[in-house]
C-alpha cells in the first residue's frame, strides 16, 4: 500500500466534500441537529399531566384527597368539572389526559371506617406514558390511603401517630437509583443517542461518497489509475471516518454541555470505543456502497438499516434481553447494540476496559471483517 | 373545422383533462424507478409489522437478583412474590460488590437486600427495611420498577397489616380504604402495538408526502424535461398540482394497505370514527405536507439531494410533533412553535378518529390549522418554482 497515494486520493476526496455545498451541510449540520431534535423529542419525563377533578361529595375529605394530586409536581391541574359527561368531553378533545371521580358519600364512609369509591379516567392514547400516569396515580392514591388509615386507626385506638404507622407499614421498601439518580430521561437518552446518530451518519456519509462517482462516471479513472484496491477504499474510509470522529466530538459536548448528562467513565476508553465503533459503521456504509448503483438507492437502504437497527435492536428503548428470538440474533449482527453497553456504562455506570473490552473486540473484529469483505466485493475490472 | 372552445366549462374541462394526464405520467414514473418504489412499497407494508414489535417501555421479564440475610420463611415469601410477567428471579447474590457488578454490566434490573432480622421485626411489630436497588440508566423502566415493587411489597404487607391491627385491638375489617379504580380510555389494554403501528403510519405518511412529490419534481429537474413540461401549454400550477394529486393518490393507497392490511388483521387496530372522514383528512394532510416537498424539491439539485433535503425537514417534524412522545415533555417554547407543524395537527385527526370515534365536530380546530398551514407552505412552494423556471 502506497501511503502518498492514500493520501492524494483522501485529500481529493475532502475537497470535493467541502465543495458539495449540500453533502458538506449534511456532514455537520445533520448530526447536530439530530441530536437536538431526537434528545427534545425522545426524552420523556412524564411531567405537567394535565387533570382535572370531580367532586361530587363536597366534604373537607374530599378536597384533602384532591389536594394529594394538586400538589404532586407530576400533574397540572385544570380545575374542579361539574360531572363526568363533562370529563368525557374534556378527554376526548384531548384537553385533559386524566380525570379524578370523587364518588358521593367519599367522606361518609371513609368516617364510617368502610371503602370509598373513586375512578380515575386516563386517556390511554399514548400507551407507554400512561403506564406512568398509572405508577403515579397509585402512588398518590396510596400515600392518601396510608394519611386516611393511620388518623382513623389513632383516633380509634388511641395510640400516637408513630406507632400506626409501624403498624400500617411492616414493610418498608427503601428504593435507591443507582446511575441515574434523579430517575431524569434525558440522561438515559442523550447517551444512547449518540449511538444511534453514529449509526446513522456515517454510514450515509460513505455510501453517498463512493455512489457518487459510480454516478458521475469518476470511478473510471479509478478504475484505469494505479491505485490499488485498498488503496482506494482506505483513501476513501479516511475523511469520512475523520468527519465522523469530529462529529462524535461534538456529540459528546452536547450530551455533557447542553443536556447536562454526566460522564462518570474513562474518557481514554470512550475515545478507543467510539474510533472503533465508527470504523465499524462506516465500514458498512462502505458496503452497501459497492451493491448499489445510483445515490437514491444508496440513501434509501442506509438510511432504513440505520433506523431500524439503531430503534429497534440495539436496546435503546427496548433492553436486548426483552427481545425474542430472531430479533435477538438481528441485534447482536450489528455493532449497535454493543456501543449502546459503552455509552451507558462511560456515561452513567463508570465502567471501561475491565469490563466492557470484550466489546472492543468485537468491533475490532466486525470492522475487519466487513472491510475484508469490501475488499474482495471491489473489482476495478466489472465482471462481464 | 372545429373551434378552440372559449366558454368557460369547457376550457375548465380542459384544465382538469391536462392535470388528469399529467398525474398519469407521474404515477408511472414512480412505477418505473425501481428504488423509490420499492421504498415506497415497503414503509407501507413491511415497516409497519416491525414497528409493531418494537418500542416498549412494558416491564418484561426484569431481571431481579437477591441478597437474602436472612433467609426465614417470611423472606422466602417475600422474594417469590417477584413474579413474571414483570420481574423474573435471576438468583442470589452473596456480597454487595457482587450486586454491584451485576447491575454494571446489566444481568440484573433490581437487587433486593433483605436485612437479617426481617423475620424477626415483623414478628416483633417493627418496620422491617428492605432496600431495592434499582438500575435506572433506562429512567422510564426503572421508575416502573420501583413503583411495581412498592406494589407487591404492600400486597405483601396485607396480611401483616392485618394481624398487626387485630394485636392492637382493632378491627381489620373495618378500615377506610380508597379503592381507585383506574379506567383507560380509548386503549384499555396499553397495547402498544396500536399507538406503535399509528405512529409509525403517521410518520411514514410524512415522509411519503414530502418525498415523494419532491422526487417527482426532481425527477424533471434532473434529465431536464422541466423545459419540456414549461414550454408546453401547461402552467406552473398544473404542473404542481398534477405532483401532488397523483403522489396524494399513491399515500391514500399506502395508507389503505396499511391501515386494512396490516393494522386491523394483524393488530386489530380499532377503526372507531368515520372512514371517508378519515381518508379526506389524510388527503388535506397530503396537500399540507406537498408544500414541503416541493420547496424542497427547488432547494436541490439531484435526486440524492432531495432526499437530504427531506431527511433534514422530516426528522424534526417526526420527532417534535407528538408522535412518539406527549408534548407536555417539551420545554414550553418548543411547545408553541410545533403549531405550526402540520403533523402536529393531523396526530389529533388520526388518533381521534381511528381510537376515538371524533367527528369534524371535535376536530375542527386542527383542520382548520392544517388548512392554514397547507395553503402558506403550498403558495411557498408556487413561488419559489415560478422564480426558479418559470
Amino acid at each position: 500500500m502506497n501511503l502518498a497515494r492514500v493520501l492524494a486520493l483522501a485529500q481529493r476526496e475532502w475537497r470535493e466534500i467541502l465543495r458539495d455545498r449540500i453533502y458538506f451541510l449534511l456532514a455537520f449540520l445533520l448530526p447536530v441537529m439530530l441530536m437536538l431534535v431526537f434528545g427534545y423529542g425522545m426524552s420523556q419525563d412524564i411531567e405537567n399531566i394535565a387533570f382535572a377533578v370531580v367532586d361530587e361529595d363536597h366534604t373537607p375529605l374530599s378536597r384533602d384527597y384532591a389536594h394529594h394530586f394538586i400538589e404532586s409536581r407530576y400533574f397540572s391541574f385544570k380545575g374542579y368539572l361539574p360531572d363526568a359527561d363533562a370529563a368525557d368531553r374534556l378527554l376526548a378533545q384531548r384537553k385533559l389526559r386524566l380525570v379524578i371521580v370523587i364518588g358521593p358519600r367519599f367522606a361518609e364512609q371513609l368516617r364510617a371506617g368502610r371503602a370509598a369509591q373513586v375512578q380515575t379516567l386516563i386517556d390511554g392514547t399514548f400507551a407507554t406514558s400512561t403506564r406512568t400516569i398509572q405508577a403515579y396515580v397509585e402512588a398518590i392514591n396510596l400515600a392518601a390511603n396510608t394519611s386516611v388509615r393511620s388518623g382513623y386507626l389513632a383516633r380509634r385506638l388511641g395510640l400516637p401517630p408513630e406507632r400506626v404507622a409501624d403498624l400500617l407499614h411492616p414493610v418498608v421498601l427503601e428504593v435507591r437509583y443507582l446511575y441515574n439518580q434523579e430517575v431524569r430521561s434525558i440522561w438515559s437518552v442523550a447517551p444512547g443517542l449518540i449511538m444511534l446518530i453514529l449509526m446513522l451518519v456515517p454510514p450515509l456519509l460513505m455510501a453517498l461518497s463512493v455512489v457518487r462517482e459510480k454516478e458521475t462516471g469518476a470511478i473510471y479513472n479509478v478504475y484505469s489509475s494505479t491505485i490499488t484496491r485498498a488503496e482506494f477504499l482506505v483513501g476513501k474510509l479516511l475523511p469520512s471516518v475523520t468527519i465522523s470522529c469530529i462529529n462524535a466530538v461534538i456529540l459528546w459536548l452536547l450530551a455533557t454541555l447542553y443536556f447536562g448528562t454526566p460522564f462518570k467513565g474513562s474518557l481514554a476508553f470512550f475515545g478507543v470505543a467510539t474510533l472503533l465503533y465508527i470504523l465499524c459503521t462506516t465500514a458498512l456504509g462502505l458496503l452497501i456502497s459497492l451493491l448499489v448503483r445510483t445515490q437514491q438507492a444508496a440513501m434509501i437502504i442506509s438510511l432504513v438499516m440505520s433506523i431500524i437497527v439503531s430503534i429497534q435492536f440495539s436496546g435503546l428503548i427496548t433492553p436486548v434481553s426483552a427481545l425474542s428470538g430472531g430479533n435477538y440474533a438481528i441485534a447482536h449482527a450489528f455493532p449497535a447494540m454493543y456501543y449502546n453497553e459503552v455509552v451507558k456504562g462511560a456515561f452513567l455506570k463508570a465502567i471501561g476496559f475491565e469490563a466492557l473490552w470484550p466489546q472492543l473486540l468485537v468491533f475490532a473484529l466486525y470492522a475487519l471483517a466487513v472491510f475484508m469483505l469490501c475488499y474482495l466485493l471491489f473489482r476495478k475490472r466489472t465482471r462481464t | 373545422m372545429k373551434r378552440p372552445a372559449t366558454d368557460f366549462p369547457s376550457l375548465a374541462r380542459i384544465w382538469l383533462q391536462q392535470i388528469a394526464v399529467l398525474s398519469l405520467k407521474e404515477i408511472r414514473q414512480l412505477l418505473r424507478d425501481r428504488a423509490l418504489f420499492i421504498y415506497t412499497v415497503y414503509i407501507f407494508t413491511a415497516n409497519i409489522i416491525i414497528a409493531a414489535g418494537g418500542a416498549s417501555n412494558e416491564l418484561r421479564d426484569s431481571p431481579v437478583r437477591v441478597h437474602d440475610a436472612d433467609r426465614s420463611v417470611a423472606s422466602r415469601d417475600l422474594i417469590y412474590s417477584f413474579q413474571p410477567p414483570r420481574f423474573r428471579l435471576a438468583g442470589e447474590v452473596d456480597s454487595a460488590a457482587e450486586a454491584l457488578r451485576l447491575l454494571d454490566r446489566g444481568e440484573a434490573r433490581m437487587i433486593l437486600d433483605i436485612p437479617p432480622d426481617f423475620a424477626e421485626s415483623l414478628r416483633r411489630q417493627r418496620p422491617a427495611h428492605v432496600q431495592a436497588l434499582i438500575d435506572t440508566s433506562q429512567a422510564n423502566t426503572g421508575y416502573l420498577a420501583s413503583s411495581y415493587a412498592a406494589r407487591i411489597v404492600a400486597r405483601f404487607s396485607e396480611a401483616q397489616v392485618q394481624r398487626n391491627i387485630i394485636r392492637a385491638g382493632g378491627d381489620p375489617r373495618n378500615l377506610p380504604t380508597i379503592r381507585n379504580e383506574v379506567r383507560v380510555w380509548y386503549n384499555p389494554d396499553l397495547n402498544d402495538k396500536w399507538f406503535n403501528t399509528i405512529s409509525e403510519l403517521l410518520t411514514m405518511v410524512t415522509v411519503a408526502c414530502i418525498l415523494l412529490p419532491a422526487a417527482a419534481m426532481i425527477r424533471e429537474k434532473e434529465r431536464g424535461t422541466l423545459e419540456q413540461l414549461l414550454v408546453s401549454p401547461l402552467t406552473p400550477l398544473q404542473i404542481m398540482l398534477s405532483k401532488l394529486l397523483s403522489m396524494m393518490l399513491v399515500m391514500l393507497c399506502g395508507t389503505t394497505v396499511a391501515i386494512f392490511g396490516i393494522m386491523q388483521p394483524l393488530y386489530h387496530v380499532p377503526f372507531v370514527g368515520s372512514v371517508p372522514l378519515f381518508f379526506l383528512l389524510a388527503a388535506l394532510y397530503a396537500f399540507t405536507n406537498a408544500g414541503l416537498g416541493l420547496v424542497a424539491a427547488t432547494f436541490a439539485r439531484n435526486s440524492a439531494q432531495v432526499g437530504l433535503v427531506v431527511l433534514l425537514m422530516v426528522m424534526p417534524i417526526v420527532m417534535l410533533s407528538g408522535t412518539w412522545t406527549p408534548m407536555e415533555s417539551m420545554p414550553a417554547w418548543l411547545r408553541s412553535l410545533m403549531y405550526l407543524s402540520p403533523l402536529r395537527h393531523f396526530i389529533e385527526v388520526a388518533y381521534g378518529i381511528l381510537l376515538r370515534g371524533a367527528g369534524i365536530g371535535l376536530l375542527w380546530e386542527s383542520v382548520a390549522a392544517m388548512a392554514a398551514i397547507g395553503i402558506a407552505l403550498f403558495a411557498l412552494g408556487l413561488a419559489r418554482f415560478r422564480r426558479q423556471f418559470a
